[in-house]
């Protein structure tokens, strides 16, 4: 028997595809809780119901453009690691992180002001507007957890799991993105 | 030796090997078929007669719910992708293990934490016994206020989580570890079945969590999803679970056909034809099964044009079906057909496919499905499917692999008896039931009053299923037997195609010494001079996604505790969300995390 001759990897690894897949999973959920979404609002003659304020619009939208801009230095992070650059992919994931902690802060706060005036318990309006939230925000807690794993975990040096690990974190960061401008379309979508 | 596992209970608990987790699934799931079978045949002995008194109306209910539960969730679904699959599906790509041993693991441990915390209600007396659809308003805490509901609910995003995993895992496994050679044109059959189950699951899973998180704020927390009074949407509850639960359908019976593809060509003595309109028939029953819901709301009053959409749409499930039916066929017809209990298995799924799918056909058109709906009818159709069709290839499939995991040969005089006992039994039980269903004998009702001329359907019904569990319990007898008593059958003894025949019986840890190359979808018929050597540590090679050629060697993880501590935690977690201690459960997904933390501290090229 002779050994098939051994080549350099060409296709991308299995934990990448790994966190391909589940991310399809993801994007599954938040489709399905759109659509839940405007089933409701289409069976509901005022959306949002009576004694329920319109959602405001400036500061999401800036919230917005602030969550998506990090992904420019998480994929920066997934460039210094292909280089084996511990140190350069740690500087920029603290830099996404510091950003996306400053985004979490300041919705959980509008989060808690909207609890304020009305409540998920109220209406069918409330009940997803509040769950569609609450789904985005669990989403970007946990890319802030990967990204702090990678941060500690870099202190060790670049090894070829952690290389596969921040480029399947860079992947689900700009998905969670993705998913965040969606939701936050769709529960502006009353005031546009 | 390359490597070897760990002995005694302790390498059970901690291992990694894709065979001896398909082992534990094969052995949890069989018995929660136990289970569900127990809780059918009570079904039955209630409904033998009219006025019957073994079971309370509750627990009718219970048991009901329970037996829907149970087969789909925690027996068809863990026996497929979780036994047959993970067993199975390394040995055919000619791989090592799993792409991700340890999620293998984890996902195997939390089925086992769900099951058991399903069936904890049971022993409780508040089992779930709002059906297995649990339609709202019937599911709110107004009418069931218990924790039966809760059960359900956080029951099934549990399996879920378990089923997700291990969905993911097959995905990636066949993308990446297929053999060097062996393109996407070479994959077995039954692997294009596996993949399309597997994608499935990752796009149906999710509408279900919706609706159950929807369903479990709405009861604890008294959102309003469902009210209509406050806003909500009955339906929506149905369009959700619809979504989820047509593509469930073909989750089911699409491992069956697999199974049918791999046992077919090796007792006809010739390869699969049409291969490539198979394969793709394969995936084309699975797409198809993600626009069908709404068939099943018929009766709720949707707009005539959502209907007529939905009924054509149904229809064309007919296609990818029939080609294969066709396919089957043809090959056993233009070959040395060697009528051994695999294949009279096989038979029998056909013969049971047609019939559920003849029945099936009717349902498209719209008035017939508004007329019988919700009658035996419908209960007998789909047990022609989901128990002829999907179960019949998986006890074909226990035969045909009996000998590559025991090393020994099957009884074959018991085996093809237990065939004709358990074809008997399952035509008396379910056949009949069209009839009364026609008479307008409607499901979940616990009894039936004696004069509307069903009780002799009933009581032929309950015989039957008797019957059936005779069968059952033959074929079991036979590999428990055999396991100790049978003949050695050497590697290969029905000399298959497919690359599982060419390692020994059982087959070592490692699977295979030197990894085969493939130039052919039957590689054991057509075997190439190449192989691939690889070192003697933990290491797999992997391929590129389309052509699978060789492209890197990987190290695989070894062997953890942390899988089953992880599903331990996640268990408790479910257990407080159930009695509502949210803050408890608050500190269990924290100790979840830390547990994630401790199990990748270790990567796999620091491990020996």
């Amino acid at each position: 028997m002779s050994a098939v001759p051994y080549t350099a990897r060409s296709a991308k690894p299995n934990g990448w595809w790994g966190m391909v897949v589940f991310v399809a999973t993801e994007v599954t959920l938040f489709a399905t809780l759109v659509g839940s979404y405007y089933d409701l609002r289409f069976k509901t003659p005022r959306w949002p119901p009576p004694g329920v304020p319109d959602p405001k619009l400036a500061l999401p939208l800036i919230l917005m453009a602030a969550l998506v801009a990090t992904s420019i230095p998480v994929q920066l992070a997934v460039g210094f690691s292909r280089r084996a650059q511990a140190r350069g992919a740690q500087l920029a994931l603290l830099t996404a992180m510091a950003v996306q902690v400053a985004y979490l802060a300041v919705q959980i706060h509008l989060f808690a002001d909207d609890l304020s005036h009305f409540r998920p318990q109220g209406s069918a309006y409330g009940s997803i507007y509040f769950t569609l939230l609450g789904v985005v925000h669990l989403h970007v807690v946990v890319g802030i957890l990967l990204e702090a794993w990678f941060v500690v975990r870099l202190f060790g040096g670049m090894t070829r799991y952690r290389r596969v690990g921040i480029e399947a974190t860079a992947f689900y960061w700009h998905t969670v993105n993705v998913l965040a401008v969606a939701v936050t379309l769709v529960v502006l979508s009353p005031s546009l | 030796m390359i490597w070897e596992e760990r002995p005694g209970v302790l390498g059970w608990l901690t291992t990694v090997d894709h065979k001896r987790i398909g082992l534990l699934y094969f052995f949890t799931s069989l018995f929660f078929l136990g289970a569900g079978g127990v809780e059918a045949l009570l079904m039955r002995t209630q409904l033998a007669q009219p006025n019957n008194k073994v079971l309370s109306p509750e627990t009718y209910n219970q048991m009901m719910t329970m037996h829907g539960v149970t087969m789909i969730f925690l027996f068809v679904i863990p026996m497929t992708t979780g036994a047959f699959g993970n067993y199975l599906l390394p040995l055919m790509l000619g791989a090592r293990d799993m792409a991700f041993p340890r999620l293998n693991a984890l996902s195997y441990w939390l089925f086992l934490g769900a099951g058991l915390f399903l069936y904890a209600s049971v022993f409780m007396h508040t089992a779930p016994d709002c059906g297995w659809f649990c339609y709202t308003p019937l599911n709110t805490s107004t009418y069931d206020p218990g924790l039966n509901v809760d059960f359900y609910t956080l029951g099934l995003i549990f399996t879920g989580l378990s089923t997700t995993a291990g969905a993911i895992n097959i995905i990636v496994t066949t993308f990446k570890l297929r053999a060097p050679g062996m393109s996407f044109n070479r994959m077995p059959l039954m692997l294009f079945a596996l993949l399309a189950v597997s994608f499935s699951l990752v796009f149906a899973l999710p509408p279900l969590t919706t609706n159950l998180v929807f369903l479990e704020l709405q009861r604890k927390l008294g959102f309003q999803f469902f009210d209509v009074a406050n806003g909500g949407d009955a339906l929506l509850w149905q369009h959700l679970f619809w979504l989820f639960g047509h593509p469930e359908v073909y989750i089911i019976i699409l491992p069956a056909m697999g199974i049918a593809t791999s046992i077919i060509p090796t007792f006809s003595r010739r390869k699969m034809i049409a291969f490539p309109l198979v394969a793709l028939a394969e995936l084309l029953v699975a797409f198809i099964g993600f626009g069908v819901w709404a068939h099943h709301m018929f009766a709720t009053g949707l707009p005539i044009g959502v209907l007529v959409f939905f009924a054509a749409a149904s229809m064309m499930v007919v296609i990818p079906s029939t080609i294969q039916i066709y396919a089957w066929l043809f090959t056993v017809n233009l070959g040395k057909p060697d009528f051994r209990a695999p294949l009279l298995f096989i038979g029998g799924f056909i013969a049971l496919f047609v019939i559920g799918g003849l029945s099936g056909i009717m349902f498209a058109a719209i008035p017939f499905d508004q007329a019988t709906t919700d009658t035996y009818f419908v209960v007998a159709h789909f047990h022609f499917i989901i128990f002829g069709a999907a179960v019949f290839p998986i006890l074909g499939g226990l035969y045909y692999w009996f000998p590559k995991v025991t090393g020994r040969m099957y009884h074959e005089g018991w085996a093809q008896a237990s065939f004709w006992v358990t074809f008997v039994g399952t035509i008396v039980t379910f056949f009949p039931m069209h009839l009364v269903g026609l008479d307008g004998m409607t499901r979940r009702v616990y009894t039936y009053h004696s004069g509307y001329g069903w009780s002799t359907s009933n009581l032929i019904e309950t015989i039957g299923a008797f019957v059936l569990a005779v069968g059952l319990l033959m074929i079991f007898a036979n590999l428990a037997w055999s396991r100790f008593r049978g003949a050695p059958s050497g590697p290969d003894p029905f000399y298959g195609g497919t690359l599982e025949w060419t390692t020994s019986s059982p087959p070592p840890p490692y699977n295979f010494a030197v990894i085969p190359t493939v130039s052919s979808p039957y590689p054991n018929w057509e075997p190439t001079e190449t192989a691939v050597e690889v070192g003697e540590s933990h290491e797999t090679p992997t391929s590129t996604v389309r052509d699978g050629l060789l492209d890197e060697v990987v190290h695989m993880p070894s062997e953890s505790g942390w899988p089953i501590v992880l599903a331990a935690v996640v268990s408790l977690l479910f257990v407080m969300l159930l009695t509502s201690h949210i803050y408890v459960a608050a500190i269990f997904a924290c100790l979840g995390l830390l547990i994630v933390a401790a199990w990748h501290w270790h990567e796999p090229e620091q491990q020996a």
